[in-house]
């Protein structure tokens, strides 16, 4: 039996809907699931199977209708907004597929961020670091708009992993990305959470980078179809 | 061998099916609504409304004063004296041509004994009045019956007002002059108010009998004998009133009387109402300009929200101007929404007016459909949603089609096509045009439009500057900060947008509060130091070492000022006629009707001769006459010039020897024109005097002061009461009041302006909303606290609220400092207290509306945007 204080994740019943009315779509209908402490985990399932979703649960960006959050021993359920806010910025990571990055930021103020909302004083030169460490050292001030998806998503995994987050969380990160920035991105993703000893948990299609996690879980219409381990985990 | 296709596609559409294309393509594209276009619509309608509203309501007063002519003249024509009554010939002149009817009005003082004195504005009728309209009074009565002498006393029709004034009630009776008349009604409406004009005191109403019995009219009395012709029915037409004009003229060349028809029966006042109509128009052109950046911003966001639809359109082969064709179509369809809002709402502005207050109105006021005045409103709207559209619409013209896809990010920085900054320029030039061809003065219309650019270009460059130097300056470590300061210089930054809306909103309300407090100062804190207190009109000739000793008696130490006063018509200048002389708008008014006249043998206290040379004391060779030199001037007139004036109904030729310069603004007696003494000598007259009082002790109440005045007021009327004391506090509160309307009506213009450059603001703000809603977003998912999100955007509003509001301040200050020193030609008042809360308001409106759409985006979850971002 897993002890609960090396659970990094726990999920138990947990039901959430979206949309108002007659638009309102139950998405997670029950969902229960633990990760553990340094665990690399792969969600995976059709579109509309709520794996996404599940995800942003994880990350305190959506609450559930009811059902346990806990993440890193804190029951997100119990947090207002704000400190919800100030939870993530310490405790987790989040890489979107869509990069997110502050247009108006440099990609070493859009890494330092997170660094500066928790207060960090070295924000600014732990950042630069976090570059050079995904291989950007000579796009420090480079914006947004003048690097390529490749490189955006890169300055993204810097700025999750900046703050050494418990748990870092990655919906569909190379979605947006040709295949050997995906590659690249994915390689970067693992070697960063084997080396701060993170958590992973990452939301994706492509089964050959589910395959790379120690598990494998498949959700179809809101709820676990199955867990598959790695081979050899 | 080369193929030929079967069924070759046509050319590119050209011409008229070009245009048809388009007008379907629009249509059908509109079909699907119009979400996105509230604020542009609204900015339209409302700018549109303010210029029909101003123009319907202005011609509703002017149907109203063309329709009552008759009623407000009293006649189908009057015939105006003043001094003199008119001579048996001149009066036998008139009744060959219809009915005569005639009125005297002067100042006079109304004695109440121990209740006091008090200014009143006599009206003298015969039998005959009203001879058209009618008389209410309260209680009802003939006329007639109210004034006839009954008991050894005339009957008075009194303005509630003195009633007040005095503690009087009717039944009472009051002295004007020697005549004891008692108070039988009070009038509620007389219907010639207009045309006999607006004086500082309450009206009287006597019969002639009981003003001959006052001993008022002396040789030189101030009052003027107006006669009033009523055509016979069969000669009514207007040719048969021009037939009877020239007939009357050839009669009595010489009456020197002041002529006025039915059709133009209050010009003084039907200009001041084109000039005011016009100071409206220009204020609600002010409203429509300022909702031109609404429209521009509105148009910017419609092909941003287009872009992919222009690719598809170009991609199937639509060439760039068939693209730009159709979509200014629909932006015209739309603004065509907007426009008829406004027009709708502007037409029923006058039928709204006329139910709400149609009652209490002083004014005839005929509420109009004025079809043309709301074409030319139209007009307006449509040149400016061309002229703010063009531009944006144009830029669309030449984007290649994977450039549409491209970073929403990047601005569109590249020039439109020549042809729609020559289009643009053509729009431009058209509502310069309109804006000239319809007013009333085009020079202010051109130096309005001048500024007006002046202000755009001003406020672009404010914007442009403030982003260059946000993104210059050295990048802060605070997050919140540093965002603030991004999202000033950023790619569609809201920086031009709020700018522009908040800069035109506070330049025009500090404008308008600095007018106002030069305003308001100059006509009463400036006036304790150097103003006279009262003006004493009427002084017999025979009385003045009397009334010198009463005023010393009375205010001794006070500083009296008499001299002699007559009133006096120019008949001709370098031999032409007044009425032929060419003379600027501004000073035509010197020409039309009587103006008081004096002579000195010494320069007047106040003046100082500019050119030429004032007069020996004992000139006698020649009539001489001193001008004020800027009337002169304005005049085209100079020192030798021959000036012909008819005084007491005889005309006096005198050569202009000296123009002088004056200080109208300490109120001293002062006079556009001062003879030499040998032009009047022997000519009866009166004198006119001011008392400037020893300056009041400091602490003194000004209830005190009042009562004072009142026993002065009270004495005067006892032992002179042929003599008019008009209290100058009193007479400046009467031109207050009117002053406090007046710019009621200017508050409500420019409130409508400073509704639009809201509109503008809430709707560049909404369309930031979607830039804002990213950023916060993001940094929620990163850890920051809504109260460290606020903040940020707390900050950028704040900062941009700020550098427009210091520069509407300094426009406006600049504006009112134009207005006040080169148009009202006053004395500035450098108070800012006004402009200021103007100026905080505007960086409280802006954090308002910034952070009220903030604080709705914080409230939500971010998952749900970050996965539709």
């Amino acid at each position: 039996m897993t002890d609960v204080s090396d659970l990094a994740v726990e999920l138990k019943d947990v039901e959430l809907s979206l949309g108002r009315a007659a638009a309102r779509v139950h998405i997670l209908k029950g969902v229960s699931l633990d990760v553990l402490e340094g665990e690399a985990v792969g969600l995976v399932g059709p579109s509309g199977s709520g794996k996404s979703t599940l995800l942003m649960a994880m990350a305190g960006l959506e609450r559930p209708d009811s059902g346990l959050v806990r993440v890193a021993g804190t029951d997100l359920g119990q947090l207002n907004e704000d400190q919800l806010a100030l939870f993530r910025g310490r405790r987790i990571g989040i890489v979107f597929q869509s990069f997110h990055l502050v247009p108006t930021m440099t990609a070493r103020e859009n890494v330092a961020l997170p660094l500066e909302l928790a207060g960090a004083a070295d924000a600014l030169t732990r950042a630069e670091a976090e570059l050079r460490n995904v291989g950007l050292g000579d796009r420090l001030h480079h914006y947004p708009s003048q690097l390529s998806g490749g490189e955006q998503q890169r300055v993204a995994v810097a700025r999750a992993v900046a703050p050494n987050p418990a748990i870092l969380v990655a919906d569909e990160p190379t979605g947006n990305l040709d295949e050997s920035n995906g590659t690249a991105i994915v390689d970067l993703l693992f070697a960063l959470k084997r080396e701060r000893g993170a958590t992973l948990v990452l939301v994706t299609h492509d089964l050959a980078l589910a395959a790379k996690c120690d598990r494998t879980i498949r959700l179809r219409s809101g709820r676990i179809e199955s867990e598959t381990l790695k081979t050899g985990a | 061998m080369h193929g030929t296709l079967k069924n070759p596609l046509p050319s590119a559409p050209e011409g008229r099916r070009s245009s048809f294309l388009a007008l379907r393509l629009a249509i059908r594209d509109l079909s699907g609504g119009i979400r996105g276009f509230g604020v542009f619509i609204a900015c339209l309608a409302l700018g549109v409304m303010a210029i029909a509203a101003v123009a319907s309501t202005s011609r509703g007063l002017s149907e109203g004063l063309s329709r009552e002519g008759r009623r407000i003249l009293g006649g189908d024509a009057s015939f105006t004296l003043t001094h003199r009554e008119a001579t048996p010939a001149e009066r036998a002149a008139l009744e060959r041509q219809g009915k005569v009817s005639s009125i005297a009005t002067l100042r006079g003082m109304a004695n109440a004994g121990d209740k006091g004195a008090g200014l009143v504005e006599i009206k003298a009728v015969d039998g005959d009045y009203p001879s058209v309209g009618s008389l209410t009074t309260e209680p009802s009565g003939a006329t007639s019956g109210f004034l006839a002498l009954k008991d050894g006393q005339f009957g008075a029709i009194v303005d509630p007002v003195l009633l007040a004034r005095l503690g009087l009630s009717v039944g009472e009776s009051i002295l004007i002059g020697q005549a004891r008349v008692e108070l039988r009604a009070a009038l509620v409406s007389e219907p010639d108010k207009i045309a006999t004009g607006v004086g500082f005191g309450p009206r009287l109403i006597l019969s002639q009998d009981a003003l001959r019995a006052s001993e008022l009219i002396q040789p030189g009395s101030l009052v003027r004998w107006g006669y009033r012709l009523t055509l016979p029915d069969n000669a009514n037409a207007d040719a048969a009133l021009t037939t009877t004009l020239a007939a009357i003229a050839r009669e009595a060349p010489e009456a020197g009387w002041e002529v006025r028809s039915r059709d133009n029966a209050a010009p003084q006042f039907q200009r001041n109402l084109e000039r005011f109509t016009q100071f409206l128009t220009l204020v609600g052109l002010t409203a429509l300009l300022v909702g031109g950046v609404g429209v521009a911003n509105g148009v910017r966001r419609f092909v941003e929200a287009k872009r992919i639809d222009f690719a598809t359109l170009k991609a199937v082969g639509a060439p760039g101007s068939l693209v730009v064709a159709i979509h200014m179509t629909e932006v015209m369809l739309v603004a065509a929404i907007g426009i008829g809002i406004g027009l709708l709402l502007g037409a029923a502005m006058p039928y709204l007016l006329a139910w709400s207050l149609g009652a209490v109105l002083p004014l005839p006021f005929e509420p109009t459909l004025a079809l043309d005045e709301l074409a030319i409103a139209a007009l307006y709207g449509f040149l400016t949603a061309l002229v703010f559209s063009i531009l944006p619409l144009g830029r669309a013209h030449d984007v290649p089609v994977s450039a549409l896809f491209r970073d929403k990010i990047e601005p569109d920085l590249r020039r439109p096509r020549a042809i729609y900054i020559v289009l643009f320029l053509a729009a431009l030039a058209g509502l310069v045009a309109v804006a000239m061809l319809f007013s009333y003065n085009r020079q202010i219309a051109l130096l309005y439009i001048g500024v007006m650019g002046a202000v755009f270009v001003l406020l672009r460059m404010v914007a442009a500057g403030l982003m260059r130097l946000a993104a210059a300056l050295p990048r802060p470590n605070n997050p919140a900060a540093r965002l603030a300061l991004a999202n000033v210089h950023r790619p569609g930054a809201l920086t031009p947008a709020l700018v522009l809306s908040l800069g035109l909103g506070v330049a025009l309300l500090s404008a308008l509060a600095f007018i106002n407090t030069s305003l308001t100062r100059q006509l009463t804190q400036n006036l304790p130091d150097k103003a006279p207190s009262f003006f004493f009109l009427d002084i017999p000739n025979t009385e003045t070492a009397r009334f010198d000793a009463f005023i010393e008696r009375e205010r001794p130490g006070a500083k009296t000022e008499r001299v002699p006063m007559m009133r006096g018509r120019i008949v001709s200048l370098k031999g032409i006629r007044a009425e032929d002389w060419k003379a600027p708008e501004q000073f035509g008014w010197i020409l039309e009707g009587d103006r008081g006249i004096t002579y000195a043998a010494k320069l007047p206290e106040g003046s100082v001769i500019a050119s030429g040379q004032w007069w020996a004391p004992d000139h006698r060779d020649g009539n001489l006459v001193s001008f004020d030199r800027e009337i002169a001037q304005g005049l085209g007139l100079t020192v030798g010039d021959e000036v012909v004036v008819n005084v007491l109904g005889r005309n006096i030729s005198a050569r202009i020897a000296n123009l002088r310069t004056i200080e109208w603004r300490n109120l001293g007696i002062n006079f556009v024109m001062v003879f030499s003494p040998n032009t009047f000598a022997g000519a009866p007259h009166t004198q006119l005097a001011t008392l400037t009082p020893v300056p009041m002790a400091a602490g003194a109440a000004p209830t005190s002061e009042r009562r004072e005045d009142g026993l002065l007021l009270r004495n005067l009327a006892r032992e002179f009461p042929a003599v008019t004391a008009v209290r100058v506090k009193d007479a400046l509160e009467a031109v207050n009041g009117v002053v406090a309307q007046l710019a009621l009506a200017i508050r409500g213009a420019s409130g409508l302006a400073i509704a639009s450059s809201l509109l503008v603001l809430a709707g560049a703000l909404a369309a930031g909303q979607r830039a804002r809603l990213y950023d916060a977003m993001i940094l929620k998912t990163l850890g920051a606290t809504r109260a460290r999100i606020i903040g940020a955007y707390a900050l950028e509003y704040a900062g941009i609220g700020l550098a427009a509001a210091v520069f509407g301040l300094v426009a406006g200050a600049l504006a009112g400092w134009i207005v006040v020193t080169r148009v009202m030609k006053m004395a500035f008042v450098a108070d800012p207290t006004g402009a200021l809360l103007v100026a905080f308001g505007a960086v409280f409106v802006s954090l308002l509306f910034g952070l009220a759409g903030t604080l709705r985006i914080l409230s939500q979850k971010p998952a749900s945007h970050l996965r539709s971002l």
